[in-house]
C-alpha cells in the first residue's frame, strides 16, 4: 500500500572531520534541525513528535534532547539500529502521522564521536564485540568487512579495481556536493595506491568517521511548501537478525523482503531513477543492490564496471559516505533519504539527475558478530 | 592459554551456536551443553594495519574460521597459517584465537 504521509523538508549541519571545542553531537543536530524546519517552512511550536538516533547523545535520551530543543511533544522515538536507524525511525515518522499519533515529525540523526570516541564504541559494540572480537585487536568494522569483502571477491570473481569504481564514482558525485568532506576527484591509480587498511580494504574502502547531523520534516503532503512536490513512500520494509550470523554476509536482510517491497511499491527496479545505498564499505553497497535485484544476473563484477565505471548510474549522488563522510553511523543513512528527497525535488544542484521521480534508499547496519544484522529499504517517490 | 574455545550445543536439536545465545536460533530450546570445538580451518585472512585512535599500532592477523562440525568464527591468528590451513583452537581469556595444528610427530621429537 503506498503510504500518504510524505517528507517535506530536509537539512544538515556542516560535516567536519575533527570536531572543534564547543562543537558537540548537541549542536551538530541543532544546526540539522534548525536547517530541516527552515526548509519545511515549519515552526519549531508546530512540531507534534521526534525520533532521534545517535551512538554520542548519552547520557542524554531523546526527551532530553526534545527539552533542549524546546519541544513539547506527544510522539518520541530513540532508535539504535545504527546504519539502519534512519529507515527505520522514516518508517515509524511516516506511520505515526498516517496514524494520528502526531504531525509533524521531526527526524534527527547525528554523532561528534571523534576518532577516540568511535574506537571506544567500535570496541564495545556489544557483548560480542566486546568478549569476542575487541580483544584480537580486530580493528573494529574495518576488519569484520575486510573479511567479508573477501569473501565477496571470491564467490563472485571481483576484483580490487571493482570496488574502486564505486569509490571513484561516488568521489565524482561528492565534488558536486558542497558538504561532502572529500571533493577531490579520484583516479584508479591513486585509489589502488592508497595504504592498506585491512587487507584487501585500503584507505578508500573504508568510511571515513566524522561528525555532522542530518534532519527530516515528516508530515501530511499538503504541509510541504508552496510549489515544492513532497515525498512519499511506495513502501518501505525492514529486517532484523535475519540470518542469526549463521550466514557469509553475502546477502543482507534485504535479501527477505525485496521482492515484497517492490510489489508493495508496485514498480520494479528498472523503473527507479536514482538509488541510496548505505555505502559504510563498497562491498555492502554491492550485497544491497544485488539483493534489490538491481543488478542484472548476479554479476557484481560486471556491474561495476559497466554501470557504475563506464555509466555512472546515479548511486549515492552525495558521494555517499565513502567520500561526504559518515557522522557515526546513523547519520549516514539519514542523509541517503535527505539526498533521495532533493533528487525528487529537483533541488540537487549540480548534481541533480534529470527529471528523477523514483528512488530506493536503504540502511544497513548493526555489525552484531561477522556481519551487519539490520537492513531497510524504501521506495520514495516525487508527488505531483 | 585454554586448548580448545567453549562453544554451546542445544540438548533439543543438537545445534552449535557460538557466541552464546539465549535460546537456540533452530528449535528455541533454552537449555545448552557447554562443549569444546578444538579445531578449524582458516578461510579468510585480514592483517589488520591501521587501528582508529592507535599511533602505535602493530599490524595483527584476524581470520574467518570454519570450526569442525561447529559454527564459523572470527579468531586472532598467531602464526602465519594461509586459507586451507587446520589450526588448533584456543581460547584467550573469552576472545578464540589459533595457530597451525602441530603434527603428531613434530611434536614427539620436540619431546
Amino acid at each position: 500500500m503506498v503510504m500518504s504521509a510524505a517528507i517535506i523538508g530536509v537539512g544538515q549541519s556542516a560535516y567536519v572531520r575533527h570536531p572543534q571545542r564547543g562543537q558537540t553531537t548537541h549542536t551538530f543536530i541543532r544546526e540539522a534541525v534548525l536547517a530541516a524546519l527552515a526548509d519545511a517552512q515549519v515552526d519549531a511550536r508546530d512540531i507534534q513528535g521526534m525520533a532521534v538516533t545517535s551512538f554520542s547523545l548519552a547520557p542524554d535520551t531523546a526527551v532530553d534532547l526534545a527539552w533542549r530543543l524546546g519541544l513539547s511533544l506527544r510522539w518520541l522515538l530513540q532508535d539504535t539500529n545504527g546504519g539502519s536507524s534512519a529507515m527505520n525511525m522514516l518508517g515509524h515518522a511516516l506511520r505515526g502521522v498516517e496514524s494520528g499519533a502526531a504531525s509533524p515529525i521531526l527526524v534527527v540523526a547525528g554523532d561528534a564521536t571523534g576518532l577516540g570516541g568511535y574506537a571506544k564504541i567500535a570496541a564495545n559494540y556489544n557483548i560480542a564485540t566486546r568478549d569476542h572480537l575487541a580483544p584480537l585487536g580486530h580493528g573494529g568494522p574495518n576488519g569484520v568487512y575486510a573479511l567479508v569483502t573477501s569473501r565477496q571477491m571470491k564467490a563472485f570473481g571481483l576484483e580490487k579495481s571493482d570496488y574502486g569504481q564505486i569509490a571513484i564514482a561516488q568521489r565524482a558525485w561528492a565534488a558536486k556536493n558542497p558538504f561532502a568532506v572529500y571533493r577531490t576527484p579520484m583516479t584508479m591509480e591513486e585509489y589502488l595506491a592508497a595504504p592498506i587498511v585491512a587487507d584487501p580494504l585500503s584507505r578508500y574502502d573504508c568510511v571515513p568517521v566524522v561528525a555532522g547531523a542530518q534532519a527530516i520534516v515528516v508530515a501530511e503532503p499538503d504541509r510541504a511548501p508552496r510549489g515544492r512536490a513532497p515525498v512519499r513512500a511506495r513502501a518501505i520494509r525492514h529486517s532484523f537478525n535475519y540470518d542469526n550470523q549463521e550466514g557469509d554476509g553475502l546477502v543482507t536482510g534485504i535479501s527477505t523482503f525485496a521482492e515484497d517491497l517492490w510489489q508493495a511499491a508496485e514498480v520494479a527496479p528498472d523503473d527507479v531513477d536514482i538509488v541510496s545505498i548505505y555505502d559504510d564499505y563498497p562491498t555492502m553497497v554491492l550485497a544491497q543492490l544485488n539483493d534489490l535485484g538491481l543488478i542484472p544476473d548476479n554479476d557484481l563484477a560486471r556491474y561495476c564496471r559497466r554501470y557504475i565505471g563506464e555509466e555512472r548510474f546515479p548511486i549515492n549522488t552525495w558521494g555517499g559516505m565513502l567520500s561526504a563522510g559518515q557522522p557515526g553511523g546513523p547519520a549516514g543513512g539519514l542523509n541517503g533519504i535527505t539526498e533521495a528527497v532533493l533528487q525528487l525535488q529537483h533541488r540537487a544542484g549540480e548534481r541533480q539527475v534529470s527529471d528523477a521521480r523514483l528512488a530506493v534508499t536503504t540502511g544497513y547496519g548493526m555489525t552484531m558478530y561477522r556481519y551487519g544484522g539490520t537492513a531497510a529499504a524504501a521506495i520514495l517517490e516525487r508527488m505531483e | 592459554m585454554t586448548p580448545g574455545v567453549r562453544i554451546w550445543q542445544c540438548k533439543g536439536c543438537g545445534a552449535k551456536v557460538f557466541p552464546e545465545r539465549l535460546l537456540c536460533p533452530r528449535c528455541h530450546g533454552g537449555d545448552f551443553d557447554q562443549i569444546r570445538v578444538l579445531q578449524g580451518v582458516v578461510e579468510e585472512i585480514s592483517v589488520i594495519r591501521h587501528m582508529i585512535g592507535q599511533a602505535n599500532w602493530k599490524p595483527r592477523r584476524i581470520a574467518n574460521v570454519r570450526t569442525a562440525n561447529g559454527p564459523m568464527m572470527t579468531v586472532g591468528l598467531q602464526d602465519e597459517s594461509g586459507p586451507g590451513t587446520v589450526i588448533d583452537l584456543f581460547e584467550q581469556d573469552k576472545a578464540p584465537v589459533g595457530r597451525a595444528k602441530v603434527k603428531a610427530k613434530a611434536k614427539a621429537k620436540s619431546k
